[in-house]
């Protein structure tokens, strides 16, 4: 066993991401049809028995979509798509809990939804076995409406502008509200990273495996082994700084109006009770939610009581209620993806509300939501000698 | 106008600190009345949607009473019960909600004199306070 092997051997058996670093050539200075043929080739090889990824149709569809057929990945694919209608976690949830023996699937995935996976696994609710963990780079996406405006119909192309020419596209800062202070580019956990930040994509694409599974899809490909840029980690850290900034602006904003009782119910006024923050979020994962059990139904006479201690009362009840308690059930688990804002009918700005109270939370835990498949939730585990003060 | 009575939701573990209150009852130990108690299996069975109903409908205060840290009748809920006070706390002070109207305290079957002090003080503190901002606002 050569010194290398043994290296990574050993962090294997610690849990620690092994992370070899290739490079994808680039054919026909065209990114994302390279991609694509790589695929394709999975596929038509039997390395994948399916492919997730995102896909744009001549009817104006832009979704994840999951592939079998070479030529249809060929056709309407489009790896990178930098707009998000949802968290494709929240899709994996529904195809990997219960898995086939036998069947494979790679699954494109943005770091923000990568993490959401690793959640939805240590949730109980998302099994491995079947699937590959392809995470992409991921500068910030559009929301879906707006996508159409700045790509036009002709997606592919304008992908490969888009990361030809990420700098501008970053300036016009277009993006939905999460992305504008997401600090996470690259995905944290991945089975294998096609990246394309802060390198000419026309060229070549970087490709990292962090497990054996990743590995063997990388199997008779056209690849070298190369050290990661360094023009790659400036503009990744440069990216994260200016993002981390730009978070510190709007929660400072949100600290000016959101604080305090008075504030809260102003910020949250407008909420319908419709509950489509919790249906399109990937780690809300009861599959029956407790607000809309028969738990918090009420007779008549309640409501009239309720009505009483405070001279009238809201219908309906609970707004609040809701969002303090989603809180308290999934602070610890939430990526920040932002589907919750982007789904809300009157326009609440969730992000960055969700991206200060999570960060909080899951600070005092020292826990990163997503960051590793081996630490166990915030509020499974514990220790028997932390947090002493706390009902002393 | 009379004077502003704390009112406080408490939830008491059955196997510690509903028996705690107990012994202060049955030692004649005065404490004030202005705790309705709720006895519940374990300090962990109370999820944050009950304390959040309670002051969102009007409570002062929510007092949550359980076993001492490793005497937990079910082994690991009252540890549980501290991580996720740990994460209410940590909510309240980003949402700019005071968490000082939440109360945890560990009191065993044998302290009823702890408990009896304990609702004093937390009905003292609260009084203080003055009433919730919630039990005003009806658009919660």
């Amino acid at each position: 066993m050569s010194t290398e092997e043994q290296k990574s051997r050993s962090a294997e058996e610690e849990g620690r991401m092994i992370i070899r670093p290739y490079k994808l050539k680039v054919e026909g200075g065209n990114p994302v049809e390279t991609v694509k043929a790589v695929c394709a080739r999975w596929l038509k090889e039997g390395v994948l028995n399916a492919v997730m990824m995102p896909a744009f149709s001549r009817n104006g569809v832009a979704a994840p979509v999951l592939f079998s057929d070479p030529e249809a990945i060929r056709d309407s694919g489009v790896p990178f798509l930098p707009a998000m209608g949802v968290n494709t976690a929240s899709v994996v949830d529904e195809i990997a809990f219960n898995p086939a023996p036998g069947v494979k699937v790679g699954v494109f995935l943005r770091p923000c939804e990568a993490r959401a996976v690793v959640e939805l696994v240590k949730l109980q609710q998302v099994v491995l076995d079947g699937l590959v963990l392809i995470g992409v780079d991921c500068p910030g996406t559009y929301r879906a409406l707006d996508f159409f405006e700045v790509a036009g119909s002709d997606a592919t192309s304008f992908v490969n502008r888009f990361l030809q020419e990420q700098d501008r596209y970053l300036a016009e800062n277009r993006f939905r509200t999460a992305c504008t202070m997401c600090e996470f580019p690259t995905p944290l956990v991945f089975d294998l990273h096609i990246g394309f930040l802060g390198m000419n994509p026309s060229e070549a694409l970087w490709v990292a495996v962090g497990s054996e599974k990743g590995a063997e899809l990388l199997k008779g490909l056209n690849i070298e082994v190369m050290q990661e840029p360094e023009s790659r980690q400036k503009f990744i850290e440069e990216l994260r700084t200016k993002r981390q900034m730009r978070a510190e602006e709007q929660i400072k904003e949100l600290d000016k109006k959101a604080l305090g009782p008075e504030n809260l119910v102003r910020y949250f006024a407008a909420c319908l009770n419709c509950h489509n923050c919790m249906k399109v979020c990937p780690v809300c994962y009861c599959r029956e939610c407790f607000f809309e059990s028969e738990a918090l139904e009420r007779d008549l006479d309640e409501v009239v009581r309720i009505s009483r201690h405070k001279g009238q009362t809201r219908m309906p009840q609970g707004t609040l209620l809701f969002h303090i308690t989603r809180m308290n059930h999934m602070m610890t688990s939430c990526v920040q993806c932002g589907i919750c804002e982007d789904s809300c009918p009157v326009k609440i700005g969730l992000s960055v509300l969700f991206k200060k109270v999570s960060r909080n939370a899951q600070k005092e835990f020292d826990y990163l939501s997503g960051r590793s498949l081996d630490e166990p939730l915030p509020l499974v585990t514990f220790r028997e000698d932390e947090f002493r003060t706390i009902g002393e | 106008m009379s004077e502003f009575e704390p009112r406080i939701v408490g939830f008491l573990c059955n196997w510690c600190t509903y028996a705690g209150a107990d012994l202060a009852g049955t030692s004649r130990i005065q404490y004030p009345p202005n705790m309705k108690p709720i006895r519940v299996m374990c300090s962990a069975a109370v999820d944050s949607v009950y304390i959040v109903r309670a002051l969102m409908e009007g409570a002062d205060g929510v007092f949550i009473g359980g076993c001492h840290p490793g005497d937990c009748h079910y082994v690991s809920g009252n540890y549980k019960t501290r991580r996720r006070m740990v994460l209410f706390n940590s909510i309240m002070r980003s949402l700019g909600l005071d968490q000082e109207r939440v109360l945890l305290r560990w009191i065993s079957a044998a302290e009823g004199k702890k408990f009896a002090d304990t609702i004093t003080e937390f009905t003292e503190k609260l009084r203080k306070k003055g009433p919730s901002p919630f039990k005003t606002l009806w658009e919660v």
